[in-house]
């Protein structure tokens, strides 16, 4: 008898556990996006060991970023940590998905990501992210597009007042 | 028994051919570029969403057929998604290429630089085609450092949407033009070249005349190496060393001499300097 119920214990312990953790991963990823950089390929310039932090840093937050104002159809993460054309083309994306009632949301799995150019005065990089993301497009409460990807993308960061912004950032075909 | 398993195979077939005529209803190019019509074919009614990077397009279609987007509203390139609902609910993810080169953003660094300087100018060049998407497939950019006519001019192959060169600085001082260009697109930025520090083989001083209380010092017009006078406002220190201590005097180049008046002093030394570079040496007074 006392057998019997340690495994009935045991077994809704676990079915505890498998429901939890695939819940607690998601809602990491949700929140922090991880991003694994890779600095040996960038050229002309060697990548300083605080550069290196502060891109993990801040491309980390603008994944953040992108996944909350596609969520909640906000620009205020955006304008944080975007500049330029990726500025211009988020926020246009953000206002049309307003417009026509969608919303994105983004489960984001990591980045895995290469720096592939580092200007020789330090003021750009250039960085190649494969993603692993799952996107789910919402029309109102209604799904109308789900899937789950590696998505390669291209971006370039530039140095502004206290931190890297992203001012392009483009995907392509692998 | 049979009877059960002809239904059932019925049944697949059923669901095989309505999948089979579902996938039918949703098709998208392979071959989309930003800025170039597309063509979305479609059967039955409903919505259309075109979610892009930087877009969002939403068509009612009615009757099925195709759905066709202006060159001018496909203006992102990578990944889309394409999205139909109503009679039939389905999705496609497709990608959209950039198109031509139209644009460069063009760093130049520094902005302010001395001559005969090996690899000291740098120019990065990232390329965009007219909708601000970056061209990743290679691309040959012209590279045109030039002053007062006369440069050089290396062409360099992008490489993922980037290309970059390091120059020299010429030997000639003056405003240079550094043009980056891919086709008909140029971008010009102009790199300040200055002449160097003052060079130490003509950098000479000389009694230039004398007063009741004062011995005038100046230098020959002051050149760098290369030949480019230094430019004025170029601070330039005399230092008269006698018995009675030491006077010194900034004097700031202008119209290419520095001058300075020196208390009188009956055996005294004078030595000039502009930054780490030392002129000649003067004893006034006794013995010259």
């Amino acid at each position: 008898m006392k057998l019997v119920r340690i495994l009935i214990l045991a077994a809704g312990a676990s079915l505890v556990i498998s429901g939890a953790v695939p819940l607690l991963q998601r809602i990491f990823a949700d929140s922090k996006p991880a991003v694994q950089l890779n600095v040996k390929n960038a050229k002309p310039r060697e990548v300083e060991d605080v550069t290196q932090s502060a891109i993990v840093r801040d491309y980390t937050l603008a994944w953040q970023a992108i996944s909350t104002a596609l969520a909640n159809n906000t620009l205020q993460p955006l304008n944080d940590n975007f500049a330029g054309f990726a500025l211009d083309k988020f926020t246009q994306r953000v206002k049309e998905q307003k417009q026509n009632g969608l919303t994105t949301r983004i489960i984001d799995h990591g980045h895995k990501v290469d720096a592939i150019f580092y200007s020789p005065d330090g003021a750009a990089i250039e960085l190649k992210d494969t993603a692993s993301i799952e996107t789910q497009v919402l029309d109102g409460g209604t799904v109308i597009h789900s899937d789950q990807a590696q998505i390669q993308y291209y971006a370039v960061m530039t140095g502004a007042e206290d931190r890297w912004k992203v001012r392009v950032l483009e995907s392509a075909a692998q | 028994m049979r009877k059960v398993i002809y239904i059932g195979l019925v049944i697949v077939l059923c669901w095989f051919a309505e999948d089979c005529a579902r996938a039918a209803e949703l098709r998208v190019p392979q071959n989309a570029v930003a800025g170039q019509p597309l063509s979305i074919g479609i059967s039955g009614s409903g919505t259309l969403y075109l979610v892009g990077p930087g877009q969002v397009i939403k068509k009612e279609f009615k009757s099925g057929g195709s759905v066709e987007i202006k060159g001018e509203e496909l203006r992102s390139a990578g990944r889309w998604i394409a999205a139909i609902r109503g009679d039939a609910n389905q999705s496609q993810v497709f990608w959209v290429k950039p198109g031509k080169p139209r644009k460069l953003n063009f760093l130049a660094r520094p902005s302010r630089v001395p001559v005969a300087h090996p690899n000291v100018i740098s120019g990065v060049a990232f390329i965009f085609d007219q909708y601000q998407n970056l061209i990743l497939d290679p691309t040959p950019v012209n590279f045109n450092l030039s002053v007062g006519g006369a440069g050089s001019t290396k062409t360099v192959t992008s490489r993922e949407g980037v290309a970059w060169i390091s120059s020299a600085s010429a030997p000639k001082a003056g405003a240079a033009q550094f043009v980056a260009s891919v086709g008909d697109t140029s971008v010009t930025r102009v790199v300040q070249q200055v002449a160097a520090d003052p060079c130490e083989r003509s950098f000479r001083m000389h009694v230039a005349g004398h007063t009741a209380q004062n011995t005038i010092v100046e230098t020959d017009p002051i050149r760098d190496c290369s030949g480019n006078p230094v430019p004025d406002g170029t601070i330039v220190t005399f230092i008269q060393t006698d018995k009675t201590g030491k006077s010194t005097v900034d004097a700031r180049i202008k119209k290419d001499i520095a001058r300075a008046e020196l208390p009188a002093s009956d055996n005294a030394t004078i030595t000039v300097a502009a930054g780490v570079v030392l002129g000649n040496e003067l004893h006034v007074g006794g013995r010259q």
